[in-house]
């Protein structure tokens, strides 16, 4: 039971914090990214180099991971997004040219995993770190990285609340997501703004693949693997929010996990390999039932209760306005 | 009588040529003309090749006494038996090919149509993610699903051309692959010449104002949708039959989906020769690639296979930002009015 509470925070986390990395460049680009997973596998293949060839703390590869996979998308915003956007190419050819650098990307993270292991002979394929994290309490006691991925998690929601609306630079980011024209004539450099967003969900995604290594098993194929589950994620959340994104996420996430070991009991170790077909009717559910996302379900909610009580200030207002009159 | 080795080499780049021809003229069907960006042309595929795996088997057991064999368990001895058959009885296989074709036309006709569902009213994107998702699932269901098409181990397929004597054997295979091709390149030129293809072109610049001349885009798109389904279930057919077996691992996303779209944006988008052209340059080049494969191997100190991701999504980065519009760009269609004008 524990390793199922485990397994799902665990997961729900990594895919939540990749969920936002997707929504966010979706939301300052409006190109749903399918390189998006590739950025977390060369994240894990950072922590396979620290842990296993440099011998150092894996803890030691999140920073690193954050800088490499960040830099991966930035050039890929910037040497190939930007350049596609210039020409006026059209939204199709732009998911076309993500789609092609995540095969490109697939080549590349083989190449990697194939010279790591035929250089170093440390094996390379479906590793798992999991025996090198420090558990808490000795045997089955907390693991390490359990603790790091929430902490990341609920860091990343705080952090993102904080940057986005109580700084000057969140506030010229936010102008720069809902008007680029508008926020440019007033002075805000869009391109730093969107670099550094790139440069954000690029790194986000690599610590996502370090976390993922230390507790699942990293393989070059997990990018096509997980693909279906980010972009899940992403729209039930609403695909345009950083928290329904977050929400999304973890709702996926833990539905994956604890929705398997459910059917597992209800019909047989055969559905292991159907997993995959968890998220996708979670995505098709939320296009069919509400495409706009949980976060459409919660901003109505609001927009209602604000209606409401401007509704009610009016009416209040208007009886007092006829009271006026009637006095006069 | 053995066959030379540079004959091998043109009928086996004839065959996949015809293959991939089928399948990007169904690709440029929906997403070339009108403008639906199938991501899941896998879909489509390999529910044609899995008809193809799935349904011969059922017809022969009617004409041929299996006994105890099972089509997957006993799978090389069932096709021995079968291909036997074929060989005394040659005009089997044109019963048993044509009501396959027909049950995979339907089949993907009814894949194209549900893939589309879920989200051809929404935008562009979030339709690319769900057409995307279900050519995984697709795949996911061949490789476990056992009974279906032998899961990760694949089945043989009976020699549908076993009559056919040893030595002409190879030839007479790729000749009726191009027949279906040609055939298959016939309808859709003609098809995208007529009135049809301009109401998918004008699906795909403006579908308000094609509302505004009372049509519904969304009920074209559900049409297009299901006709490149069909076509794209009849190019998986056809590669099934061809290579004689059916492997789920082997219908997967760079393959089938992401090299038919290399192809028809190279050789150039709603432009049938374009396609024509694309597809015969990128056949030829993997063939050439794999044919001095071997002399590359040891050289490199990883997997060959690797370069080939490399050097296809490479090209079509560098193809959509130098050259988005192909070898043969679309062409304006002319009117009578303006061509004597």
């Amino acid at each position: 039971m524990t390793i199922i509470l485990f397994d799902g925070l665990i997961y729900a986390s990594v895919l939540a914090v990749l969920c936002v990395g997707l929504s966010l460049t979706y939301k300052i680009t409006s190109v749903p990214n399918f390189a998006h997973t590739s950025f977390a596998i060369l994240g894990m293949y950072m922590a396979l180099i620290m842990a296993k060839v440099l011998d150092v703390s894996v803890y030691l590869a999140l920073p690193v991971a954050f800088a490499a996979s960040g830099a991966l998308a930035l050039f890929m915003y910037y040497g190939i997004i930007r350049i596609l956007q210039k020409k006026k190419s059209s939204l199709i050819s732009l998911i076309i040219a993500t789609l092609a650098f995540d095969m490109f990307m697939i080549g590349v993270l083989n190449i990697i995993a194939d010279g790591i292991r035929n250089t170093y002979q440390v094996n390379s394929r479906d590793f798992t770190l999991r025996s090198l994290d420090i558990v808490i309490g000795g045997d089955g006691g907390l693991p390490l990285v359990f603790i790091v991925t929430l902490v990341l998690l609920a860091g990343l929601a705080l952090g993102l609340y904080c940057l986005l609306y109580r700084t000057s630079f969140g506030m010229s980011l936010r102008g720069a997501i809902e008007n680029e024209s508008l926020a440019q004539t007033l002075g805000i450099n869009t391109r730093t703004i969107f670099c550094f967003a790139w440069f954000l969900s690029g790194g986000l995604a690599g610590m996502a693949g370090v976390l993922m290594s230390m507790w699942f098993q990293g393989d070059p194929s997990l990018a096509a693997i997980m693909l279906p589950s980010i972009f899940a994620g992403s729209i039930v959340g609403g695909f345009s929010s950083v928290y329904g994104a977050i929400l999304g996420g973890v709702l996926v996430g833990l539905s994956e996990v604890v929705g398997t070991s459910i059917l597992i009991d209800l019909l047989g170790y055969w559905v292991i390999p159907y997993r995959p077909v968890i998220p996708f009717i979670a995505m098709i559910a939320t296009l069919l039932v509400l495409p706009g996302g949980l976060i459409q379900l919660i901003t109505k909610y609001q927009k209602r209760k604000n209606m409401t009580m401007k509704k009610a200030e009016e009416e209040k207002e208007d009886s007092k306005e006829e009271e006026d009159g009637v006095g006069a | 009588m053995a066959l030379d080795p540079g004959i091998i080499f043109i009928g086996d780049l004839v065959a996949i040529f015809s293959v991939y021809l089928i399948i990007n003229l169904s690709l440029n069907l929906e997403f070339g003309f009108g403008g639906v960006p199938n991501f899941g042309k896998v879909l489509a595929v390999a529910g044609g090749a899995f008809v193809m795996g799935t349904i011969p088997f059922m017809m022969f057991g009617v004409l041929v006494d299996y006994g105890a064999l099972e089509p997957v368990d006993d799978n090389i001895m069932l096709v021995h038996q079968i291909n036997a058959y074929i060989e005394a009885h040659p005009e089997s296989v044109l019963g048993v090919f044509a009501v396959t074709l027909i049950v995979a036309v339907a089949v993907g006709g009814v894949l194209g149509l549900a893939s589309a569902y879920p989200a051809i009213r929404l935008r562009g994107d979030y339709l690319a993610i769900t057409l995307l998702g279900f050519g995984e699932i697709i795949r996911i269901i061949g490789i476990n699903h056992t009974p279906l098409v032998g899961g990760t181990l694949g089945i043989s397929l009976p020699d549908m051309l076993a009559f056919v004597p040893n030595e002409y054997r190879f030839l007479t295979a790729s000749f009726v692959l191009l027949a279906f091709a040609g055939g298959a390149y016939l309808l859709v030129s003609r098809f995208t010449k007529s009135p049809v293809g301009r109401l998918l072109r004008s699906t795909r610049d403006d579908d308000l104002a094609l509302q505004t001349l009372g049509r519904d885009p969304v009920k074209i798109k559900f049409k297009v949708m299901m006709l490149a389904g069909m076509l794209g279930a009849v190019g998986g057919v056809m590669y099934a039959s061809y290579v004689e077996g059916v492997v789920a691992f082997g219908y997967d996303r760079l393959n089938w989906t992401f090299l038919p779209f290399v192809m028809i944006i190279v050789g150039g988008m709603a432009n049938n020769k374009g396609v024509l052209v694309g597809t015969l340059l990128f056949v030829a080049i993997r063939k050439l690639v794999i044919y001095y494969n071997d002399s590359l191997d040891g050289l490199l100190p990883f997997d060959i296979i690797w370069l080939d991701y490399l050097a296809l999504g490479g090209i079509m980065i560098l193809v959509l930002i130098f050259r988005p519009h192909g070898i043969l760009p679309e062409r304006p269609q002319k009117t009578e009015s303006l061509e004597k004008g």
